[in-house]
């Protein structure tokens, strides 16, 4: 990494000081919290027995719900203000317009990262707190965590892309807004068609799955074996997005 | 009449603006994926137009509705928040009150147009997959109830708008507030949460009415939540020096 490249990076993060973007993923969080706790505390023991199965199988949900808008507001947080400012035309005269896209793409995922490791830490924070019947396991929280982590770090590549082409933030918002629609609708799609919006590949590498019998209402969760082909090919796609969102933001006029 | 105006010239900064495509758009996601759903399932859904409505208001009223509000609201805020407009905003020879009520105003008819085309979408949908008849008349109800709580939800987006001088974070706001929203709702306390009575007013994803046809608590609940953030709003407004 040059020189230059991380002067740019720290000039960023300077734009970001009072902004209070770490409010973003820790309002986020704390609501994902609020929401462990409120799961948690109408759980029956069979249910806390398995509460690590629980959360991995509930939490890929809420994250379909919330991270799209998640990183349609950081992303807007971090571009509007060269919109707002119309300092566009300023920067690129002084920096190349793939190194601003880096640059704020890399600020981005760091806010992304303090969320996941928020997350990260919650999991085995609930464990403790509520006398998890059984051991955490910690390749399927990693396991998680990157797939949380991967999905945030696609979506922010487009959103991005969105609100650096987008003079008003509607367009950029509106598209999380579907985006968070379409993710949780295709919870519910036979998988070919699920598999199609990318919103909603916070669910589609679950590692674990639910059992509910309808005539004894009971819940049973198990562990699922990781898709690791399927996540790296999920990976590759994701490099593809970023390349394409930041060759096309480097083709704009402005 | 000043009000009048006021409105008429809130009404012109929408125009060429992206709010009537994301009006139109953003609804009719919930319509198709709803009816997909429906269509999945009718041996399970099967009250006919009444399914249909639990499936398209399933996530759009639990969830959406209200940082959609929440986009229009940022949307005819951001305005003011930019090119020191608020100098000109506020010392605009008309009443507080006035320049207020006339984004509210507006705010009220972009949602009454979204609401009627989730109406019309409903509809379609319903004739589209073979429903016999036409929508009942409670359903046209609930839709209307629904359109009621915009006025306590509108009323609070546009006081976070007005005080977040960020576009993005009252709708995040929105969403989050939404979620528990239908949390406190399932909680029975649902009239104490602005965010619930959009849900509880458009009766989401019950067949039978959750009011039990008493609307008067529903109806009170939502004045209540306008007036407070009206009034906080109005006060901020009078009282505030402005940043521009």
């Amino acid at each position: 990494m040059s020189s230059s490249f991380i002067r740019q990076l720290r000039a960023e993060h300077q734009k970001g000081r009072r902004r209070h973007l770490l409010l973003i993923p820790f309002i986020f969080l704390l609501f994902q919290i609020l929401w462990a706790f409120w799961q948690l505390n109408y759980a029956d023991q069979e249910e806390l027995s398995s509460g690590y199965l629980l959360l991995f199988h509930h939490l890929p949900m809420m994250n379909t719900l919330l991270l799209p808008m998640m990183t349609a507001v950081t992303a807007s947080r971090l571009c509007d203000m060269e919109i707002k400012g119309d300092t566009l035309k300023l920067l690129y005269t002084i920096q190349e317009q793939t190194s601003l896209y880096d640059c704020k793409y890399l600020t981005g995922l760091s806010y992304l990262a303090a969320f996941t490791i928020g997350q990260g830490l919650l999991i085995p924070g609930l464990g403790m707190s509520y006398h998890f019947g059984e051991p955490l396991k910690w390749p399927m929280l990693l396991e998680h965590l990157a797939v949380t982590f991967s999905v945030s770090a696609a979506l922010l590549a487009i959103q991005q892309t969105l609100s650096l082409l987008s003079a008003s933030q509607i367009l950029p918002l509106a598209a999380g807004l579907v985006g968070c629609f379409l993710g949780l609708f295709s919870l519910f799609f036979p998988a070919p068609i699920a598999r199609l919006f990318i919103w909603g590949y916070y669910a589609a590498f679950p590692a674990a799955a639910m059992d509910w019998e309808r005539d004894t209402r009971i819940v049973h969760y198990y562990e699922v074996s990781f898709p690791a082909a399927g996540f790296l090919l999920f990976l590759a796609a994701a490099i593809a997005i970023y390349l394409l969102c930041r060759t096309i933001t480097a083709r704009k006029e402005v | 009449m000043m009000l009048l105006r006021c409105i008429r010239s809130e009404n012109k900064k929408l125009r060429h603006s992206l709010i009537f495509p994301a009006c139109i758009v953003i609804p009719a996601i919930p319509a198709v994926m709803g009816t997909f759903n429906y269509m999945q399932n009718t041996e399970i859904l099967t009250q006919q137009w009444y399914s249909l409505w639990t499936q398209h208001t399933l996530f759009y009223a639990s969830f959406f509705y209200a940082p959609l509000i929440a986009l229009y609201c940022s949307y005819l805020w951001r305005l003011e928040h930019r090119n020191n407009n608020w100098n000109v905003f506020m010392t605009a020879p008309v009443s507080i009150p006035c320049l207020y009520f006339g984004k509210l105003a507006v705010i009220f008819r972009v949602t009454l147009i979204t609401q009627l085309w989730v109406g019309i979408l409903y509809v379609l949908c319903g004739k589209s997959v073979g429903l016999p008849g036409f929508c009942p008349a409670d359903i046209c109800f609930w839709l209307l109830r629904g359109t009621l709580a915009a006025a306590a939800i509108g009323a609070l987006q546009l006081f976070l708008s007005m005080v977040i001088r960020s576009f993005s974070m009252p709708i995040g706001i929105a969403l989050i507030g939404s979620v528990l929203g239908m949390m406190i709702s399932n909680k029975g306390l649902g009239l104490y949460w602005p965010y619930s009575l959009m849900l509880m007013g458009m009766n989401s994803n019950k067949t039978k009415d959750a009011l039990s046809g008493n609307s008067l608590p529903f109806i009170l609940s939502t004045l209540v939540f306008f007036l407070i953030f009206y009034l906080t709003a109005i006060r901020i407004l009078r009282t505030r020096d402005v940043h521009t």
